[in-house]
């Protein structure tokens, strides 16, 4: 039984490091920007189809542009729809974000197709890799080691570089960061992208594991949103654990009771917030209050 | 001021006016009739994870009026889509074509929960509805009802086609199939067969829709090690567990089988991961396709620049039996096209398509497929492995009596 838990859990782990990176980019926006951006997984999808393509064209190196250029797109989208917004009720933002997502979910499907594009892991990072009862696909083990790096270097970014600390203070008293001189509002142009840049991550990442529709931030939306809660609005830590935890729990339940593995992530949250109704890391933000 | 009374209209006279330009198309109800294009529905899922397979049925529901110059019975006639999001959804689509767009038949039903759905809309509504993709036993099973027809093989007749292909593995059987009508159908008629094998289920997991990971699934199988995996996932989801199949390593090492794959489906894992032994309805690739057939896949290939899917196929037959039955019936009386389409029958070779008359089933011979061992085309994965059942005059048998699919139609 051990060995079957162990397996699981590491399977769990691979599953719940994906949502981690949907996630933060989620939390990211709503946490300095106050956007809950329905639109999130537009941009994961938009990263899955990127990465496909720069792959057919320019073979697996020009993969890493797939991220930057979703991250673009989210700029631009910043300047011309989001940023009308930021003084508006959170209602309205859920709305316009839900009529982009529909917006690029369309385009996709008008240039790619509505069926679903073949896209493998890479030759070299093909095979397995076998510990005990633990077996892992190399390709999966590199998923891990990108979410951790990604999430090591985003860590450094907000705690350890002057932007950074821009970001947190901005996000905290937007007025007064202005009053200094700062001009914000480009500051959050480029959290924007920051945010859609790492949700093209972590489409990148799932095209080789996921089936690459237009449809596909279905299944990347949701989890983000329960893992977010779990976490606590706005907190980065609270969504590195969420996720982690959404995904064991997952793997286990997909163990022990199948059927229920659809619902069990929301029963998960229904329990978490219950008990924490501010998540697992939330705090009190008094501009959310 | 006198002067510019006389210049307008008086109010009384330019009431009298509108009401008569309103009553225009009511004084010459020919005039507008004949301008009318006679108008058929299509309902068929615009987005979600179906929306890849649905693209291609309409394409070839559309193609179907095409080849016809865009006329039934003679006169000009369209196609009017709307969307099945859900059972409810759908439903409430289908009261809005039949009593709005005034359309005279309907064609669709992509996803078995909706089909069901759908098919006791229509007998409500009393307008005919050729169901062009779903395969749940039931509805042409004891769900039957006079105004529906339907063309996928039901999935108990399926299940007993691929059985013997399943078996030629082994009997320690493990089945993973989704949690919606159309899976659980499938691990019925599959649990059915295998007890009467006297085979054994070393594991089963009933899996929800849009699953974006199956490793825990597949670790799952792993561990209960059975001699062939039955699948019963529909359209993406097949997909994603094939894609994964593979890159878990369990390629080639299980087999893998399952009813009713689309060609969207395997185009979509790609040449590297995909395998399995299946069951389809119709390949483009296939010699024994008949002339119309023939001329069909190089319409689609000319008209939208790649090969016609299986799915495509079942949007034209469908749509092609139906054309044809109003044109037969010389009328868009729903009584008169369910005759019409109860009499339809072309021939497919040594055999021929038709509408059983007494549960509206669709009697046609499957495919028994298995994914080749090198792909060199990316749209042709399968080599023919059998016509199924191999004598066409077993087809009734194959599909059951009256009394064993349950139709008691009123």
């Amino acid at each position: 039984m051990l060995e079957i838990l162990l397996s699981q859990t590491v399977s769990g782990l691979v599953l719940g490091g994906l949502y981690v990176l949907i996630a933060i980019g989620l939390s990211i926006i709503f946490g300095l920007l106050g956007i809950v951006n329905f639109a999130h997984g537009a941009f994961f999808t938009l990263g899955a189809y990127f990465a496909l393509t720069l792959v057919e064209f320019f073979g697996w190196p020009a993969i890493l542009l797939s991220p930057i250029i979703v991250g673009g797109i989210g700029m631009v989208a910043e300047r011309l729809l989001i940023r009308r917004l930021y003084d508006k009720e959170p209602l309205i933002s859920l709305i316009v974000t839900f009529a982009l997502a529909l917006l690029i979910e369309a385009t996709v499907r008008l240039i790619y197709g509505g069926i679903g594009q073949p896209f493998s892991p890479p030759p070299f990072m093909a095979g397995f890799l076998i510990w005990g009862p633990i077996l892992i696909t190399k390709y999966r083990v590199g998923v891990l080691l990108t979410t951790a790096t990604v999430l090591l270097l985003l860590w450094l970014f907000l705690e350890k570089t002057p932007f950074g600390r821009i970001l947190r203070a901005g996000s905290r008293d937007p007025e007064m960061v202005g009053l200094l001189g700062i001009n914000l509002p480009k500051v959050l142009t480029w959290v924007f992208g920051l945010g859609c840049a790492i949700s093209g991550i972590a489409g990148m990442l799932a095209a080789p594991l996921w089936t690459v529709t237009p449809a596909m931030a279905t299944n990347a939306i949701m989890p983000a949103f329960v893992v977010v809660a779990i976490g606590g609005l706005g907190s980065f830590a609270g969504a590195v654990i969420a996720g982690l935890l959404v995904g064991v729990v997952v793997a286990l339940t997909i163990q022990f009771w199948p059927e229920a593995s659809g619902a069990v992530m929301y029963l998960f949250m229904a329990l978490m917030l219950l008990l924490r109704p501010r998540g697992l890391l939330g705090e009190r933000w008094e501009r959310f209050e | 001021m006198a002067i510019k009374m006389k210049l307008l209209i008086p109010r009384r006279k330019a009431l009298l006016g509108a009401a008569g330009l309103a009553a225009v198309p009511f004084a010459a109800p020919h005039v507008a009739r004949a301008a009318d294009p006679l108008k058929v529905g299509l309902l068929l899922a615009k987005t979600g994870q179906i929306a890849g397979q649905t693209e291609y049925l309409a394409n070839g529901s559309m193609l179907a009026l095409e080849q016809r110059n865009g006329t039934i019975m003679g006169q000009p006639a369209e196609l009017v889509w709307l969307d099945e999001p859900s059972p409810q959804g759908a439903t409430q689509n289908m009261q809005k074509l039949v009593q709005e767009n005034k359309v005279c038949a309907v064609l669709g039903g992509a996803l078995s929960s909706n089909a069901l759905a759908e098919e006791a809309k229509a007998a409500e509504l009393k307008i005919p509805f050729v169901c062009d993709n779903a395969a749940a036993t039931d509805i042409t099973g004891k769900n039957c009802n006079r105004y529906t027809f339907r063309l996928n093989t039901p999935v108990a007749v399926q299940s007993r086609m691929l059985a013997p292909y399943a078996l030629k593995y082994g009997k320690r059987w493990y089945h993973i199939t989704a949690s919606f009508a159309f899976g659980q159908d499938i691990l019925k008629s599959s649990r059915e067969l295998l007890k009467a094998a006297g085979g054994t289920e070393v594991g089963v997991d009933e899996v929800p829709l849009n699953t974006a990971d199956f490793s825990s699934f597949i670790l799952k199988i792993r561990q209960a090690k059975p001699d062939v995996v039955v699948g019963g996932l529909s359209a993406g989801d097949l997909t994603t567990f094939l894609k994964q199949w593979n890159e878990l390593g369990m390629k080639g090492k299980i087999p893998f089988v399952e009813i009713a794959i689309g060609d969207t489906d395997i185009w979509g894992v790609g040449p590297e991961a995909a395998n399995g032994t299946f069951t389809k309805l119709w390949d483009a690739y296939n010699p024994n396709n008949t002339p119309e057939e023939k001329a069909f896949a190089a319409a689609y290939l000319k008209k939208y620049g790649k090969p016609a899917a299986d799915k495509a196929w079942m949007g034209w037959i469908t749509a092609r039996s139906l054309f044809e039955s109003i044109d037969a019936a010389k009328s868009t009386d729903a009584n008169k096209i369910i005759e019409a389409l109860e009499a339809w029958k072309v021939p497919a070779g040594n055999s021929s398509y038709s509408y059983r008359k007494f549960d509206h089933q669709m009697l046609l011979r499957n495919l028994a497929v298995s994914v080749k061992e090198k792909i060199t085309d990316k749209y042709d994965y399968f080599d023919v492995k059998a016509t199924l059942p191999e004598n066409p005059a077993d087809l009734d048998k194959v599909f059951g009596t009256q009394e064993e699919i349950g139709c008691k139609m009123s």
